[in-house]
């Protein structure tokens, strides 16, 4: 008996014969947000889809809530697993006004049109979109849509939100805005979440827990901490960041822009210098292999020169992708 | 392109206003007053309206049904419910009074006969069978261009149950799409004059196209030539009576749809399997509408004679030997000729047209072009034969003329469709590249046009084949097309004749149609799908 929000259990998944998920095994605490990060086509809408019921399990099961819903020989059908979504293309209906649209769950609890209204109301005055109640999707920009499909959700008043990359379609100063309406939404309602993205910095930011998915498989579970600073293999941390990897005596180890600095006791030369902004980035050309280092700042050199570093922290990989990584605190250079 | 259509469809509607002012002002009362007149505008109109009633939900059905890319055989679902396109409407309502009908092959099997199939039901129900494959895809376009199916998910997913989000969001989205289905129907079902000849007529159920034919080919009262002007010019009347406002009203919204591709996966079906009694009803309608009525057809016109049952022992080729004769071979012929005529002429004037079209001047000329396909085919062969009649007479260029007047905008729909959908990048990608305006079109715009235009070309050339409407009115001496053939031979009586022809001409189509069919999925000439509306991760 489980009291998760959600729980699969060797979840498989596939598409007229082609696997799009393999024995996929997660568990969601209530009140947890967990993100799926991974690249396009490695599944994480697929998932989503199918714990709202929108695909059938070849294997495995879905559990919500401690309930069984969904299993190969049948399941519920989407509409009574009590679960919201927000769409990547917002799914708006093009046919319906914003006020009726996120009326819309409400009508299917029961509520009478005039109560579902009020509900709707309350919760586009909440979003700061009430202004825009009488609009149809056509009248509304892509971060109004969003805000309105996100109205929907919470208005379904759900154990469990699914996002499928609802920021993926944004531009991106609107992007910051609303991620922080959901997050803030997300955690007045104390529901659990499954948020997916191909965006590491979001997964990162808005997740108690981080799941990497390629190609339908699950490649590592951790805390953002973990996954950003422990990655299985190099894969998994080109995914979740930038990551430079050199070759020791020890063998491959990985490191990140932050782990290493400008001066002290080993040279390199500079291959090429970008201005970021808050940052620049140097790359250098290392006896180890190239490495990215990120400082502070305008830049200080020029592509060319030849500059002074120091390793601050590293990530040992055994070489092999996919086998675990043994973490070391120092790199033993060769002088 | 303006003044070729100025010489078709315009010309012809003023000369038949200016011939029925004329000539009509001194006896206008005695024309009205003819007795049957006013039987057979409401016949006409409660036709359209029946059929449309029956047809456009049927279709809407259709579509929602076969959307399901999980349906147990559904690609020849597909086939099916699109066959009835390439029989012609005549052998459609003759195959059905061969199944149906008194000495038809319920009626030899199991005693089982329709008394009422020669008469408003039967028409009714044949006509409505033939414009369901009409509204189908009219549905089934709509239903692709709106109705995503992550607005179902969504719905789904907000708490509502399969027939919920049928009500609440698949059928509203619906709603511009089956309102021009309804207009389409409705103002074909005017203009149809095949079906009620054939199983109307010969119980005195006469529609105004019906009347029309009887006025012109059966009569030398100058009245009844008035009045077939006058029922002509009424037939597009009411015809522009409902699409002008329709069109206002809805020509935004139905332009205004995105073009999003059928989703790959599956629908907002949730996880249960689709009931197999989809299936089993859509192929039951399809056999009891289609299948039957042509196997009884292919029957007849195997036996010997009417009456002996369709069995082994009774089967002869005598009917098929009996209609190949010279005559009948050069009216193929020219049948043939015909319709390659129109159909490779329609081709390049609905290139222009397409290409015209984009032009600020050109804009009229697509609307122009759009009014050929309401006009009923009974008043552009009156209006044609009362503006040429003198110098091509008897020809069969009149015929040729009839068929580009009718058919354009069959051709300039796909055409027109093809161009819209051409990435506007591309064309300046090429040009920016060093191509000049030609070399950009010979490259880059033709070849994605090429799947387009083949499938207009075949279109025109299909439906030229089998037309009867403009055809049996227009026909002279040494002018008879394959079609009228069959239609007179029907009016004579000779059953196991007409059936044999009537298969030779639904073979005539089916050949070609399969052929290309084939060559088109050999070749792969088909668009590719679009890759960005696949919305699976």
């Amino acid at each position: 008996m489980s009291t998760d929000a959600l729980e699969l259990r060797g979840l498989s998944v596939s598409y007229g014969g082609a696997p799009a998920l393999t024995d996929v095994h997660l568990t969601v605490a209530a009140g947890e947000m967990v993100a799926l990060l991974g690249p396009s086509g490695s599944g994480k809408s697929t998932l989503l889809h199918t714990v709202a019921g929108f695909h059938a399990p070849r294997a495995g099961e879905v559990w919500l809530g401690g309930q069984r819903v969904a299993a190969p020989e049948g399941g519920e059908p989407p509409e009574r697993r009590g679960v919201a979504m927000v769409f990547q293309n917002y799914a708006l209906w093009p046919h319906l006004t914003a006020l009726d649209t996120v009326a819309y769950p409400a009508r299917r609890r029961g509520l009478r049109r005039s109560q579902a209204r009020a509900e709707a109301m309350a919760i586009l005055e909440r979003l700061q979109v009430a202004h825009l109640a009488h609009r149809r999707p056509s009248e509304l920009s892509g971060g109004e849509q969003q805000r309105v499909g996100l109205g929907r959700a919470l208005a379904r008043q759900a154990a469990l939100y699914l996002f499928d990359e609802p920021t993926a379609h944004l531009d991106t100063h609107v992007r910051g805005v609303f991620l922080e309406e959901l997050l803030t939404r997300r955690r007045e309602t104390g529901a659990a979440a499954l948020y997916a993205t191909h965006d590491a910095e979001e997964a990162l930011g808005v997740a108690d827990r981080v799941v990497l998915l390629a190609a339908g498989r699950v490649v590592q579970v951790g805390t953002p901490e973990e996954v950003y600073r422990r990655p299985v293999d190099v894969w998994a941390a080109r995914l979740t960041g930038s990551a430079s990897v050199l070759t020791g005596p020890a063998g491959e180890v990985l490191v990140r822009p932050e782990w290493a600095r400008l001066g002290g006791d080993r040279t390199a030369q500079i291959a090429d210098v970008w201005f970021r902004g808050p940052h620049s980035d140097y790359l250098l050309n290392t006896p180890d292999g190239r490495l990215l280092v990120r400082e502070p700042g305008s830049p200080r050199h020029r592509a060319g020169d030849t500059v002074a570093w120091t390793l601050l922290e590293s990530w040992a990989l055994d070489g092999a992708p996919g086998r675990r990584g043994q973490e070391s605190s120092n790199l033993a250079g060769p002088e | 392109m303006g003044v070729a259509a100025l010489l078709v469809v315009v010309l012809p509607l003023v000369k038949m206003i200016r011939t029925a002012w004329l000539e009509g002002s001194g006896n206008l009362g005695d024309v009205v007053s003819r007795p049957g007149l006013g039987a057979a505008v409401t016949h006409s109109i409660l036709l359209a309206i029946a059929v449309t009633a029956l047809a456009v939900p049927g279709g809407a059905l259709l579509a929602i049904a076969l959307r399901r890319s999980d349906l147990p055989g559904r690609r020849l679902l597909l086939l099916g419910v699109l066959l009835p396109v390439l029989v012609p409407d005549f052998v459609l309502g003759y195959s059905w009074l061969r199944a149906y009908g008194g000495a038809g092959f319920t009626d030899d099997l199991l005693g089982v006969a329709w008394d009422g199939i020669q008469g408003p039901l039967g028409v009714t129900v044949v006509v409505a069978v033939n414009a369901v494959p009409l509204a189908y895809v009219v549905a089934a376009v709509g239903l692709a261009a709106r109705a995503e199916p992550s607005l179902e998910r969504a719905a789904r997913a907000a708490g509502a149950g399969p027939v919920t989000v049928l009500r609440t969001i698949t059928v509203p989205l619906l709603g511009p799409a089956l309102a021009a289905a309804s207009i389409l129907v409705f103002v074909l079902t005017l203009g149809t004059f095949a079906i009620p000849q054939v199983m109307g007529a010969p119980t005195g159920f006469a529609t105004v196209t019906t009347r029309i034919y009887a006025n012109l080919s059966r009569s030398s009262d100058p009245a009844a030539f008035i009045e077939a002007i006058l029922l002509a010019l009424l037939l597009v009347v009411i015809a522009v009576v409902v699409v002008a406002p329709a069109d206002q009203l809805l020509g935004p919204r139905l332009r205004a749809t995105r073009t999003a591709a059928t989703d790959p996966a599956a629908t907002a079906g949730g996880t249960r399997k689709p009931g197999r009694w989809i299936t089993a009803t859509i192929s039951g309608y399809l056999l009891l509408t289609v299948g039957l009525p042509l196997v009884a057809l292919v029957a007849t016109a195997l036996t010997q004679a009417v009456g002996l049952s369709p069995t082994p022992s009774n089967w002869t080729l005598d009917n098929f030997r009996a209609v190949i004769t010279v005559r009948n071979q050069e009216a193929l012929g020219r049948s043939a000729l015909l319709a390659l005529a129109a159909a490779s002429i329609l081709v390049v004037l609905g290139g222009c047209v397409a290409a015209l079209e984009r032009t600020r001047f050109g804009r009229s000329t697509g609307t122009l072009v759009m009014l050929t396909f309401v006009l009923p085919g009974s008043t552009l062969a009156v209006g044609l034969l009362i503006t040429y009649g003198r110098w091509l007479g008897d020809t069969a260029l009149i015929i040729l003329l009839a068929y580009l007047a009718k058919l354009w905008a069959f051709a300039h729909r796909p055409i027109s469709g093809a161009v819209d959908r051409l990435p506007p990048d591309e064309l300046s990608a090429s040009r920016v590249s060093g191509a000049s305006p030609l070399v950009a079109l010979r490259t880059v715009v033709l070849r994605p046009l090429a799947p387009a235009l083949v499938a207009a070309w075949l279109v025109c050339f299909l439906t030229a084949l089998h037309e009867v409407t403009m055809s049996s009115l227009l026909y002279g001496p040494g002018s008879e097309t394959f079609a009228v053939v069959v239609l007179n031979s029907a009016e004579l009586g000779q059953v196991g004749r007409t059936s044999a022809l009537s298969v030779l001409l639904t073979l005539l189509i089916l050949a070609p149609a399969g052929l290309c069919w084939w060559a088109v999925r050999r070749l792969d000439l088909r668009p590719a799908p679009s890759s960005e509306s696949v919305d699976v991760d």
